[in-house]
Order: structure tokens, then C-alpha cells, then sequence
């Protein structure tokens, strides 16, 4: 049962991430990536980190992928032709990203020696993140949000969109209401 | 359960596909979409490891992997609004002004 | 991993009440919305199909099937006709978390020569009780955001397009200040469940001579009034109801994001507003208006009490539901650039210190 559940959202992960990368249209590929996303979150379920899983959307498919279609529509970049890759680059390309995974996969069955899962309960809820990130990993924890705040002033900065960069015009008297 | 290699497998795989985008598309949103594909390739490994040895470090790992992926989005795009309004353009190529 | 055939069945009995009444929400709603605005507005209403216009759903959904479909010309055709489907997502998935009755045990019956639940099974009415609980509700609702953008995008026209960042943008704004409100409430109940939130309600604050108890409903603690303000008033903006709906104001924008869509594309984006009212409803009665718990009386875990205390969590609902409907005829829309200055500025930091006032109740061990 859970391995029909692994291999359908398995399937699901690559075939959308492969709608990504071939795929010519970017707000198309920002949704595939989307359901990659999504498919991804439910691959953390089976790997019994719901907190995560929950995470996983709200974080990346909510937020991130939102501010990816947020600037593809604004800077209107579906209508951009994008120039073909010359063949060379495409043929070396495809050529060594298939040999390294085909390395990668051979080596991890190889050589990689599991041992079989522990049994109990694996404990990765809220509660057990919650207590680790405010008692041993604090400080990790707060430099993660100043890091987040120069984000923030970085993008604002990097937009252009400082305050008092542009005039202010003044708002034209409003006559009238609005009309229901 | 499912063993942890399924998950290793399918992480390595969705690692090339990220690479094999970044390697060859022009356009620079969907090169960073690709990435973010690699960084979640990554972070289904932590998971899965963390699984198999029950250690929650691994879960803490991912947590701020994400904190630091949605940092790098919001610059990265800030970055590549900057390069648009400059040049009319997102092809990476065009951005070669330190070309030699 | 071993199912037994009773867990299945049950679960799927649980997922079929929970989608009959919500699949029948928005009939219902648009009766109730149209009677209620015009018994507001001091005019009759829809009185011509059926006794007191109860019928008029029933031509407003034959009239949605039996009109033409069109899809302009310039659209992009899937991702048309894929974003209400997006909309409706969050609406329908996110009350799978959502407890709506107390939880009984399920007496053994002989029917048919055979015994059922043998010493007795006990019913838990939650479709999923997942440790992650409100966090999923947070997770599925934040891919609302997708429909509305994706609508106003692939339908190829410029009032579309302004009406889907505005909206979109909105609901991304008070996605937090409705999260950041929920934390207070999940501070005091210690857990991310919401069976837990609902179990830490149905106690009482303080009781009196032995009689006069208070129950320990979430909304009657002052520590939490903020936070119930900040709830609802952001409730009303992710459903994108007046006085919040600049987005798809008929005066301004044509229609917003769903301008350029017809029958039942517009009727599923109809639909998904109407269930997404209703989930926020459930949401905010279950936070704080103690979702299925009837003040002064333990219920018993028996079908009766299971019974009544559905019937509580629905009158609930029903009384929330009515206050969106009584609200978007009382209060006038806010301008657009009032409501992000508003989310931002206003309810994020009202927010915020609700958070520290809790913790402070909870440190000084008054709650």
C-alpha cells in the first residue's frame, strides 16, 4: 500500500520536474514545479515527517513558487521567445547529467550498507523541532531571521522600490462613492 | 516501510533533472526554478537519512535549508528583476558585460 | 501495514457526511445570502420559485449548466479551464482536519445474524487527525492563492490580470495575520490538533457557588480577543469577502479575476468561495468558539451526544456563515491600498502582541 503510494507521487515528482526543464513556457514550468512540490510534501509523509510535509507547502508551493509566477506575469516573460541552446551545449548537457546519474545510482547500490530501520516511533512533530530550535539550535534560529531581514532589505534595495526614489503625486480628489 | 534507498534513488534523480535544466535552458527563472528542484532533491535526502537513523537533526537541517531557500528566492528574483529592466531581457546570455 | 475493512468504511462514511454537507454548502448559502441581503436591505428577495424562494438555487444551478461556455480566443486553454479546479482545492481539502462532533463509542450491534464492532469501536468524527493538524489547513490554504492567479493570467485580459495581483496579493497579506492569530490559540492549547484545541475548550475557567461556570471557550478570554478580531477580520480577506472583495468589485474591475469566465467555470469559482466561507466558519468556531462543545452540559460518549454536538458545531457554523453575509451589507468596501496598509501594518502587529500576551498569561499561569 504505501509502496503504490511512493511510486505514484514518485512518478508524479519526476514527470513534473521533467515538464520544468523541457517545457517552453516559464509559468507553466513554475506550476509543474508546483506539483513536483506537492508530490515532494506527500514523499515526507512516507518518510514520517508530517510537520515537514506541511512546511514543504506552505513554504515553498505557498510562498516561493507565488513570488516566482508573481514575477513572471509582472515582467510579462511567457511572451518571450527564448533562443534555442546550441546543439553542442544541449548534447553535452543531456549526455553528462545521464552518465551522473546513472554514476550516482550505481555507486549508492553499490556501496551504500543500510542497516534495517529502527523500530518506535520517530518522533519529527512540531514539539520535538520546537524544543531542539530554542534550546540547542538558538542561535542558528536567530541568525536565520536577521539573515531573512537583509533578504528582505535586499530585494527591496535590488527592486529599486526604496521609498522617497520616486516623487510623490498627489492623489486626485476622489468625487462621488462607490456605487454598490 | 519503504526501504531508504527507494528515496535515495529518486532524490538523485530529480537532482540530474535540476542539473540537466540549469545546463541547458537560457531562460533565467527557469533556471532557478531547477535549482530550487536540486536544493528539494537535497532535502528529501536529509529526510530520508534522518529517518533511517532516527536522528532529528536531519529534520532540523531541512528546516532551515528552506528558511535559507526562501532568502535566496526572494533575492534571486530581486536580482533578476534588476538584470530585466536593465537589459529588456532574461536570457543569461546577455548578461556578459565582465565577459572577457 | 494492515487495514481492517471497519476502519475503511468508516473512514469513508466520515469523507462522505463531510462532503455531502459541504457540496450542499453553497445552495444553501446563496439562498441564505440572497434572502438575508434583501431582508437587510428592506426588500423582499427571490420569492417567485418555491415557498420563500428556497428553489432558486436549484434555477441558479440549471442556469449555470445551461449556459454557453466560452473560452476567449487568446486564452491559454488549460490553464483556463484548470484554475476554478485550483480554487476549489483548498476549499474542499482543508476541512479534512476539522473536527465536527464529539467522539463516541460505537455500541455493538447484532444485525443480520452477524455481530458488528464487537465490544465496541470507538468513532472519532475527524476525517484525519493528523499530528500536523492546523498546519495542514495553513498548507492547503495558501494554494488558494494559485487559482485566483492563474485565472486572472490565462484569460488574456487586463482587468483580469489587475484584479488576480491585487486579490492574490491580499490573500498572500492576511495569509499570516491569520496564522500568527491561530498561534495564540494553539499556545494554550499546547498542540497543533484541533481535537486537542476543541478537548482544551470544552473545561470551564472558573466555577462559582457550583453553578455559575464559565466555559473555557477561547473567545471568552480576554488574553484572546485580539486575536479573535485578527482572525475573523483576515477570515473575511482570504475568502475574499466585502468588505475585503476589491478584488472582484463589479463596479470597478468588471468582475476581477473571474471577468473572462462563464457557466460552470463560474460556477465552480462560485462554489469555491461559498466552501471556503464555510471552512473559514468551521476554522473560527473550532478555534474559538468551541467547536463542538455545547456550554453547561458533558456530553456523553454516546451517538446521542455525538448527535448533539454536531448539531452545535452547525449552529455555529450557520451563525458565522450569517455574519459574512451580515457583514458585506453593513460595512463598505475598503480601498486597495487601505487593506494591504491595514493587513500590514494593522493586524500582523495586533497579531504579534497577541502572541506575547499569551505567552505572558501562560508564564504567570493565569491560563
Amino acid at each position: 500500500m504505501e509502496y503504490a503510494i511512493f511510486f505514484v507521487f514518485a512518478a508524479i515528482a519526476v514527470v513534473f520536474a521533467l515538464l520544468v526543464v523541457l517545457h517552453r513556457n516559464p509559468v507553466v514550468g513554475a506550476l509543474s514545479l508546483v506539483a513536483s512540490f506537492f508530490a515532494l510534501a506527500v514523499m515526507y509523509v512516507l518518510l514520517e515527517a508530517p510537520f515537514l510535509a506541511a512546511l514543504q507547502i506552505i513554504v515553498y508551493a505557498g510562498a516561493i513558487m507565488v513570488l516566482f509566477l508573481f514575477v513572471i506575469m509582472l515582467l510579462n516573460l511567457q511572451h518571450m521567445a527564448e533562443p534555442a541552446t546550441r546543439p553542442v551545449q544541449q548534447f553535452l548537457s543531456y549526455t553528462s547529467s545521464a552518465a551522473f546519474a546513472i554514476g550516482l545510482i550505481y555507486y549508492l547500490l553499490k556501496y551504500a550498507v543500510f542497516e534495517a530501520l529502527p523500530s518506535g516511533f520517530f518522533a519529527a512533530d512540531a514539539r520535538t523541532v520546537g524544543i531542539r530550535m530554542f534550546e540547542a539550535y538558538v542561535f542558528p534560529f536567530e541568525m536565520v531571521s536577521i539573515l531573512l531581514l537583509a533578504a528582505i532589505v535586499g530585494a527591496l534595495t535590488l527592486s529599486g522600490r526604496m521609498t522617497g526614489s520616486r516623487e510623490k503625486v498627489p492623489a486626485p480628489e476622489q468625487p462621488g462613492v462607490e456605487a454598490r | 516501510m519503504i526501504p531508504t534507498h527507494y528515496f535515495l534513488i529518486l532524490s538523485a534523480i530529480l537532482f540530474t533533472i535540476g542539473v540537466m535544466g540549469v545546463l541547458t535552458r537560457k531562460n533565467g527563472i527557469t533556471i532557478f526554478m531547477c535549482i530550487e528542484l536540486m536544493v528539494n532533491a537535497v532535502n528529501l535526502t536529509f529526510l530520508a537519512y534522518a529517518r533511517q537513523f532516527h536522528d532529528v537533526h536531519g529534520v532540523i537541517f531541512v528546516f532551515f535549508i528552506m528558511a535559507i531557500a526562501a532568502a535566496e528566492a526572494a533575492v534571486g528574483l530581486a536580482i533578476f528583476i534588476s538584470l530585466f529592466h536593465h537589459r529588456d531581457t532574461i536570457d543569461v546570455d546577455e548578461a556578459n558585460l565582465m565577459h572577457w | 501495514m494492515a487495514f481492517d475493512l471497519t476502519d475503511i468504511l468508516l473512514s469513508i462514511l466520515k469523507i462522505a457526511i463531510i462532503l455531502g454537507i459541504w457540496l450542499n454548502v453553497t445552495p444553501i448559502m446563496v439562498w441564505v445570502e440572497r434572502r438575508g441581503s434583501a431582508l437587510i436591505q428592506d426588500r423582499p428577495g427571490p420569492n417567485r420559485v418555491g415557498p420563500l424562494g428556497l428553489l432558486q438555487s436549484f434555477a441558479d444551478a440549471l442556469k449555470f449548466i445551461m449556459k454557453e461556455d466560452i473560452i476567449p480566443a487568446k486564452a491559454h486553454k488549460w490553464l483556463y479551464t484548470l484554475a476554478p479546479t485550483f480554487g476549489l482545492l483548498p476549499a474542499i481539502t482543508t476541512i479534512a482536519v476539522v473536527p465536527w462532533g464529539r467522539s463516541f463509542t460505537i455500541p455493538e450491534m447484532h444485525l443480520f445474524g452477524r455481530t458488528l464492532f464487537e465490544g465496541g469501536r470507538w468513532f472519532n468524527p475527524i476525517v484525519a487527525d493528523v499530528s500536523a493538524g492546523i498546519l495542514v489547513i495553513f498548507a492547503l490554504a495558501s494554494l488558494g492563492v494559485y487559482g485566483i492567479t492563474i485565472a486572472g493570467w490565462a484569460s488574456a485580459n487586463k482587468y483580469a490580470m489587475f484584479g488576480a495581483i491585487r486579490a492574490s496579493a491580499q490573500m498572500i497579506s492576511y495569509e499570516l495575520s491569520l496564522t500568527l492569530a491561530a498561534v495564540s490559540v494553539l499556545l494554550v492549547a499546547g498542540s497543533l490538533r484541533l481535537t486537542e484545541v476543541v478537548a482544551q475548550q470544552t473545561n470551564y475557567y472558573f466555577v462559582l457557588f457550583d453553578f455559575i461556570k464559565l466555559p473555557a471557550w477561547n473567545v471568552l478570554s480576554p488574553a484572546m480577543w485580539l486575536s479573535f478580531i485578527v482572525f475573523t477580520v483576515s477570515a473575511f480577506a482570504e475568502t475574499n469577502r466585502l468588505p475585503f472583495d476589491f478584488a472582484e468589485a463589479e463596479a470597478e474591475l468588471v468582475a476581477g479575476y473571474h471577468t473572462e469566465y462563464s457557466s460552470m467555470k463560474f460556477a465552480l469559482f462560485f462554489m469555491a468561495e461559498y466552501m471556503a466561507m464555510a471552512t473559514m466558519s468551521a476554522l473560527i468556531t473550532t478555534l474559538y468558539l468551541g467547536g463542538w462543545d455545547i456550554p453547561w452540559y458533558n456530553e456523553p460518549a454516546t451517538f446521542l451526544g455525538f448527535l448533539l454536538s454536531f448539531a452545535a458545531f452547525l449552529v455555529k457554523m450557520g451563525f458565522l456563515l450569517f455574519v459574512f453575509v451580515w457583514v458585506r451589507w453593513t460595512i463598505p468596501r475598503l480601498k486597495y491600498d487601505i487593506l494591504m496598509r491595514l493587513g500590514w501594518k494593522v493586524f500582523l502587529p495586533m497579531a504579534f502582541i497577541n502572541i506575547v500576551i499569551v505567552a505572558a498569561f501562560i508564564a504567570a499561569r493565569w491560563i
